[in-house]
């Protein structure tokens, strides 16, 4: 899948991959999407509840080797 | 303002005391509402910290400003962000430094009994609602079901001047890690749990049905193990001068064990029907009930501690009193309901076939107790 901007959150513990991402998601334009690595397992809810929260899309997640993907929409 | 950080313990002590505790839960509300901090007196609001992140100061409306917030995450990193948000915007804010995963490892010990001849800590691990249990005499002690963290024993048993000699699980548990075979390798105790329960199993026990009393200290303080199958086909009780019932999984405060993690469900309620009709039958009102969990903070007494009379209990739980066979097995095999998390995975653990680190077994533990069936 094709992303406009990736963020590698990997090794940040909570709360910096959230904060990183949003960071990210502002400078996106409306369409466009982000992807983003972490390797926090309680980032995978929390990623979920933040693109819902935001009224962003979640595209894909997924997991390979303990690193979380999500590729998220911007509305 | 500075921003305090508060210990699990000192957050419990505040909770103990009676006095209002406002709880901000920053954790996604999925997280929070399987599993949160609670107590008699406590609020809690749930916030997620990303939504904090917005420009939208909504978001600030439903805190108080004349009460001190405690922020509350998993780990303590988002609750820190969180805190220091208030601050700048004059709360009085706090956050528990570590978060559910220091709730998680926070035990409260609770003396239930001092006599010359027998005393009994029941030490109380809040956030997973596991019971725990030392009984002393003479020096000695007896330790019932402890839980992984094996130096709040160790601490206990130096505060009170005992050397740990037994150490018993009630049964193969599948909520929580067992601390029972480290702890026995610390202190070179040992270790006991039925065979049954072990099957397959690394780590090395002393095979309970062998022992159906446990002596020690030169009182007699009498330790009977009581067969009673239900919950998982070796679980025991222990009764202990024949006043004090460690029920185990077997009876809570509000209910029976549940029968149905092992896949027979049909089958193990009729030894748990056997168990309340049969064994626990000739039983006096009288007899304290002190169980291995409970479900909820409205089983913690006046005294402090989890535990009922017999009678009460009887009184209390009409499944108690379902003596017709047909209609019991109906009542506990329907209302079991969410499965604890990672129970097989667990369960493994307990039998030393899995080693996992401390990390890990964090991570398996989240979340609360699901043991109890909840049908009275």
């Amino acid at each position: 899948m094709n992303a406009d901007i990736t963020v590698d959150a990997k090794g940040l513990s909570c709360p910096m991959p959230i904060v990183k991402a949003k960071k990210a998601m502002d400078s996106l334009k409306s369409g466009q999407v982000m992807e983003v690595e972490t390797t926090d397992k309680g980032s995978v809810n929390d990623f979920q509840g933040w693109v819902k929260q935001t009224n962003n899309e979640m595209l894909k997640m997924e997991e390979e080797n303990g690193v979380y993907r999500f590729y998220v929409k911007k509305s | 303002m500075a921003i305090g950080v508060i210990s699990a313990k000192e957050l419990h002590a505040r909770i103990n005391s009676g006095a209002e505790v406002f709880i901000l839960d920053v954790r996604n509300p999925e997280d929070f509402n399987d599993w949160k901090i609670e107590g008699k007196n406590l609020k809690s609001v749930n916030i997620p910290y990303f939504d904090f992140l917005e420009e939208d100061d909504s978001v600030y409306q439903n805190l108080p400003k004349n009460t001190e917030i405690i922020v509350v995450c998993a780990k303590g990193g988002s609750a820190q962000m969180v805190a220091e948000m208030l601050d700048e915007r004059g709360y009085h804010v706090s956050y528990l430094g570590e978060g559910m995963k220091e709730w998680s490892r926070f035990y409260h010990p609770v003396t239930i009994l001092t006599d010359q001849e027998l005393q009994l800590i029941q030490v109380n691990r809040l956030a997973k609602g596991c019971l725990s249990y030392l009984v002393m005499s003479n020096g000695e002690a007896l330790v019932v079901d402890p839980g992984r963290h094996v130096e709040e024993y160790l601490e206990l048993a130096k505060r009170e001047k005992v050397q740990i000699k037994h150490i018993l699980d009630t049964h193969l548990h599948a909520d929580h890690i067992s601390g029972g075979h480290e702890l026995a390798t610390k202190t070179g105790a040992t270790y006991y749990i039925s065979s049954s329960e072990m099957q397959d199993a690394d780590t090395p026990f002393e095979p309970l049905e062998k022992h159906p009393n446990i002596q020690f200290g030169s009182v007699n303080a009498k330790i009977m193990a009581v067969p009673t199958p239900g919950h998982t086909p070796g679980s025991v009780s222990v009764l202990v001068n024949d006043k004090f019932f460690l029920s185990g999984d077997t009876i809570f405060v509000g209910g029976l064990g549940r029968p149905d993690l092992g896949g027979k469900a049909r089958e193990w309620a009729q030894s748990l029907y056997d168990t309340v009709f049969k064994t626990i039958a000739g039983l006096s009102d009288d007899v304290l009930v002190l169980p291995t969990h409970f479900a909820d903070i409205s089983e913690i007494n006046a005294n402090g501690y989890v535990g009922a009379t017999l009678g009460k209990i009887r009184q209390s739980n009409e499944i108690m009193r379902t003596s017709n066979r047909e209609k019991f097995t109906e009542k506990v095999t329907g209302a079991a309901g969410a499965t604890p998390p990672n129970y097989e995975e667990i369960v493994n653990i307990n039998r030393g076939i899995v080693e996992v680190d401390v990390e890990k077994a964090t991570e398996l533990e989240i979340g609360p107790n699901r043991c109890a069936v909840h049908h009275t």
